[in-house]
This record gives structure tokens, C-alpha cells and sequence, in this order.
């Protein structure tokens, strides 16, 4: 019926492609724009020798930069910080994302209220996180001094130092994106049928046993999902650090987003600095494609 | 599942409203201290003698602590009232622009089939992988070139390429989930368009309102962009305004409270957030 009601007249009525390209169009035409053209800036730029003293010029330097690269010891010991800080960030903030989302769907009091102050850290921007957890990790005003002391130290307790930097920022940018990832999960929980777990419970499964065959299988695809947002949230990360660390003590937290921002903004050497976020760019888009082959394609076929 | 609130599940909720709070505790404390409280060592746990002098102070007011003691307005106060109304105008801008754009793309993305889809699809969600250290000096130096450097429309435009893309992600999920109802609403000789406005948004308003947040969210938040770009003039946003007082003087109760009046926004959209966050689910973009 609707078939015919469909093809009754309505000849001025726009074919699918036509329609979303009439929505699509203009959004995307302002993306290319907005996106390639910089990204087109960045290309070229790494392929240059920027100078500004004794007057502004380019010159094409091919790709020296690149090779540049490949001797620098501060580039490899910026992939490597990336690389611990992201897996940290990412294993941290799932792991505390799904413990949040399986507590916030078990029955309480003030659900309302236990909710919103979970969501609290996600409302806190990540410059504004960074400032608190200085504050909060440092020797001098940290909360592990004034408990120390409590306790008849005397001494402060610092985990921004060489040691455990790496950690603070991690555990801070886990509390700041765990509430999106158990927000998400959580909407997953209130999908499953409260039937299956009386049905787990006359088939006598364990507690883990119900969380593996049960709870666990609607959240999959979620958790592929956020895993890939957090590694490319976490990689990309600039502000936190920049307000956190500053890259130190020394080079401890020299994240690539750090490395590049120092080299373009600091040293004014565009063209090395351009180079190097494109090597950033291939590792972001690089794990989030490792992740969809060995991971996200089976989910997605499930 | 077990109905009755066990000893764990307590246990559990008071670690995780710990994790949570401990830290924004300890900022709330800090800004509710006097100068000599801050520098003592040991920090103390709580604030012994809590003022809301730094509260009065960055927006420019003195505080009488007690008749010989006047606590001073900040020298910020104007960058951060500045600030407040440039991220209020900047965020609802980018909101209601991101919304405007986003409602109809993501439709299109999660209801129609055509050619190309998957192409265009992919388009967008990349762009959500660029990091913004890699854009920035292609946006300053166009930016320096066209004037836009330093100017609200600017910042704008740029906060829009972070949030159009992730927003339509999200969106799509969403929108993917509801009830097939176009098919109803052509039998009611309802338009594509009219279908999408008359049927789709109302039905679908709840996620339309997270993901609305969550743009506010990303744009409220945004310091990346803003540092380069509109930090120093007259365009600079709460975030730059704050970072002012993190890097040229020292007056951590300042800096406290104008990060807890900078959380005070999104908190409020929070709380209506959690109530529609539930609802939402999430679903392959990309099938």
C-alpha cells in the first residue's frame, strides 16, 4: 500500500542521493574547506625550510625534514611517551568507564544525584583538569602531602616527577573522559532484558560467569567504539599536558602534541614542527585502522 | 540481578563519588582559602577559616575580611568578565550552528541509502582524527591573512570543525535506533523534509538535546585553538583568561575560583543532561 501511495504523483519528489546531498553538501563543502585546506598548509609546509630572521622565505628542502626526523632522539622519545601515556589513558578510562556504568545501573537512592556528580569530571574542561591535578599530585599543595602529614610525615609526597608523571596524566585524563565512555555503556545496560539474568540464575551461572555471557556481549561494539575515540582523544591531547606538565620535568611528558607545539611555536621551525604532526596524524589514523582490523570488524559482523 | 543494596554495591558508590569529587574538593577548598592558608606546608585538608573573598575578587569587587583587612579585587577581573561573556557568545553560536548543520547531515547518514554514503561518511569521521597542533599554524597563518586572527567569528569557525564531526557521529547512532517512520509519514503525503522537521526532530529531540550539550561542551571547553588564536585581545575566551592567571602572577584562590565559576555552565546543562544520557545508544556509524 505504501508502495503505491508513494508512486502516485509525487513526481517532484527528490531521489535519496539528491536529498542528501542537498543536506550534506553544504556542511561537507565547509569541512573540505576548513579541513584540506589546512591540512594542505601543513603538507606543503614540511616539505619547506621556514626562516624568519634576516627576512621571511621558504625554501623546498624536500624531504630533509623527514629525515631529520629519523636522528632526532627527542622524536622517538616523544612517540614512546605518546605511545605509554594513550595505552594508559585508554586501559584507565574504559576500565573506570564500565566499573562507573555497571554501578550507576544497579538500583539506588538519588539515582538523579549519584548520575549527575559521575558526569561531574566530563563538565570540567581539560585545561581545567590539568590546573586541579597539578594541584592535586604536586609536592607542595598535594592532597598525598597533606595526608602524609596527617599521618606524621615529614616530607612531601610528589608524583609529578620524572618517575610517575607520565601516570598523573593519565589517571587525570581517565577521569576526565571515564564519564562519557560510562554514559555510553550505561545506555547499552538498559537495553538487556531483566529476563536474562533470571534465566542465568536458574541456569546457576557465577556472578563472572552472568558478567561474560551476559552483561558483556550488548557492550562490545561500545567498547570498541570508545576505545577508538579515547586513543584518538588521548593522542591528540594538547591543552592537558601544555597546563599539567608543561612537557616536564626535563622531557619526562614530552608528548608529540607537546614536541610539535614546542618546535613550531617555540623554535619557529614550521617546517620540522609540520613534519612531525603529519607523523602524528599517520599514527592516529594508523591505531585507529589496527583497531578496526583486529578488533572492530568482528564486532561490526556480529 | 540482585535488587537489595549490598554492602559492595555502598562500598562501590562511596569509591566512585571519591574518584569524582577528590579532586574538584580540592580545588573548591583552595579557592575558599586566604593567601597565607595557601602557602602553609602542609596544605591543609579542610579550609580552616573558608572566605568567599576570591570569589568577589575576580570579578572585580574588594573584600572586607575583617575591618583593617581588605582582600583586593584582581587585576584579571576585566579579562575574566571579558572572557565569561566571549565563551557564553561563542558557545551558543557554535551550539545552535553545530545543531542547525548536524540534525539534517546525521539523518541523512543514518536513515537514506545513496551512492556515495560510505565515501562521505568516512570524510567526516576522519576529520575527527586531526589533532589540532597540526591545523594550528594553517589557521593562524589564514587567519592573520584574512584578519580573522583574534576576532570571535574566527574562533568560531574554527570550534565548528571540532564540533560538527563528532556531534554527527554520535547523532547517527542515535538516529539510527528510532522507529521507521518515514515510510507512515509519506503514506500521510508528508515531504522529505517535512518528514525530517514535522516527525524526525520532535521525535528524536532527547538525543538532539545531549548531542546540543555535548556541543556545548566541546566548544565551552575548547583551549587549543583559543591560545593561538584570540589569546591577549579582545576576543580571548574564559579558558585564555584563566591560563592568564596560571602563567603571569601567582593567586591560587583566584585561579581556583574562576576555574569553579568556569565549571558552573556546564554543571548546570549537566544535570539536565543525565536524565536524557541514559536513553541514548549507541550504533554502528559505519554499516
Amino acid at each position: 500500500m505504501a508502495g503505491q501511495v508513494t508512486g502516485a504523483g509525487r513526481t517532484s519528489e527528490l531521489s535519496n542521493l539528491q536529498f542528501a546531498l542537498l543536506m550534506a553538501l553544504p556542511v561537507l563543502l565547509f569541512l573540505v574547506l576548513v579541513v584540506a585546506y589546512p591540512l594542505g598548509y601543513a603538507l606543503w609546509m614540511s616539505f619547506q625550510q621556514i626562516v624568519f630572521f634576516g627576512g621571511y622565505r621558504t625554501n623546498f628542502v624536500g624531504l630533509a625534514n623527514y629525515a631529520t626526523m629519523l636522528g632526532d632522539d627527542k622524536f622517538w622519545w616523544s612517540i614512546w611517551v605518546t605511545i605509554r601515556f594513550t595505552v594508559e589513558s585508554v586501559v584507565l578510562a574504559m576500565a573506570i568507564g564500565l566499573a562507573l556504568a555497571l554501578l550507576l545501573n544497579r538500583p539506588m537512592r538519588w539515582p538523579g544525584l549519584v548520575r549527575t556528580i559521575v558526569m561531574l569530571p566530563w563538565c570540567v574542561s581539560l585545561y581545567g583538569t590539568g590546573i586541579m591535578f597539578s594541584y592535586l599530585a604536586t609536592g607542595q599543595t598535594g592532597f598525598a602531602t597533606a595526608i602524609a602529614f596527617f599521618f606524621g610525615a615529614d616530607r612531601p609526597v610528589s608524583f609529578v616527577n620524572r618517575q610517575w608523571v607520565i601516570e598523573v596524566l593519565a589517571i587525570g585524563n581517565a577521569w576526565n573522559m571515564a564519564p562519557l565512555v560510562a554514559f555510553f555503556l550505561l545506555a547499552n545496560l538498559k537495553t538487556i532484558p531483566t529476563r536474562l539474568y533470571d534465566l542465568a540464575a536458574i541456569d546457576r551461572m557465577s556472578p563472572l560467569e552472568t558478567f561474560w555471557n551476559v552483561t558483556l556481549p550488548p557492550l562490545r561494539f561500545t567498547l570498541f567504539v570508545f576505545t577508538c575515540i579515547t586513543t584518538v582523544l588521548s593522542m591528540k591531547l594538547f591543552d592537558f599536558i601544555f597546563v599539567l606538565s608543561g612537557g616536564g620535568p626535563g622531557t619526562a611528558s614530552a608528548v608529540m602534541t607537546y614536541q610539535i607545539y614546542k618546535i613550531s611555536f617555540r623554535d619557529l621551525n614550521l617546517g620540522y614542527g609540520a613534519a612531525q604532526s603529519f607523523v602524528l596524524l599517520f599514527l592516529i589514523v594508523g591505531s585507529t585502522m589496527t583497531l578496526y582490523a583486529l578488533w572492530g570488524r568482528r564486532e561490526a559482523e556480529r | 540481578m540482585q535488587r537489595r543494596m549490598t554492602l559492595w554495591a555502598w562500598l562501590g558508590i562511596a569509591v566512585a563519588l571519591v574518584w569524582t569529587l577528590l579532586p574538584i574538593y580540592w580545588f573548591l577548598k583552595m579557592s575558599l582559602l586566604t593567601p597565607d592558608e595557601i602557602a602553609r606546608f602542609p596544605p591543609p585538608l579542610i579550609p580552616l577559616d573558608p572566605t568567599p573573598a576570591a570569589y568577589f575578587n575576580i570579578f572585580g569587587f574588594d573584600y572586607q575580611v575583617t575591618p583593617e583587612l581588605v582582600r583586593r579585587a584582581s587585576g584579571q577581573a576585566g579579562q575574566i568578565i571579558n572572557g565569561l561573556i566571549n565563551s557564553l557568545i561563542v558557545s551558543i553560536v557554535v551550539t545552535a550552528i553545530t545543531m542547525l548543520v548536524v540534525v539534517p547531515l546525521s539523518y541523512v547518514f543514518a536513515r537514506l541509502d545513496f551512492r556515495f554514503k560510505q565515501a562521505l561518511l568516512i570524510t567526516i569521521l576522519l576529520s575527527v582524527a586531526l589533532p589540532p597542533v597540526s591545523t594550528l599554524i594553517p589557521f593562524y597563518a589564514l587567519y592573520v591573512q584574512l584578519g580573522l586572527a583574534g576576532t570571535l567569528f574566527g574562533l568560531i569557525i574554527v570550534t565548528l570543525t571540532i564540533t560538527i564531526p563528532f556531534v554527527t557521529w554520535m547523532l547517527i547512532g542515535y538516529l539510527r535506533n528510532l522507529p521507521p517512520v518515514e515510510r507512515l509519514a509519506r503514506v500521510d503525503g508528508y515531504t522529505r523534509f517535512e518528514t525530517l522537521v514535522f516527525i524526525v526532530i520532535p521525535l528524536a529531540r532527547s538525543g538532539i538535546a545531549v548531542a546540543a550539550v555535548i556541543a556545548f561542551l566541546f566548544a565551552w571547553n575548547e583551549y587549543t585553538y583559543a591560545l593561538v588564536l584570540v589569546n591577549g585581545t579582545p576576543a580571548n575566551t574564559l579558558a585564555t583568561a584563566l591560563s592568564g592567571f596560571l602563567f603571569q602572577h601567582p593567586e591560587p584562590s583566584h585561579l581556583a575560583a574562576a576555574l569553579v565559576l568556569s565549571i558552573l555552565p556546564p554543571v548546570l546543562v549537566a544535570y539536565f543532561l543525565q536524565r536524557h544520557v541514559a536513553e541514548m545508544n549507541l550504533v554502528d556509524p559505519i554499516r
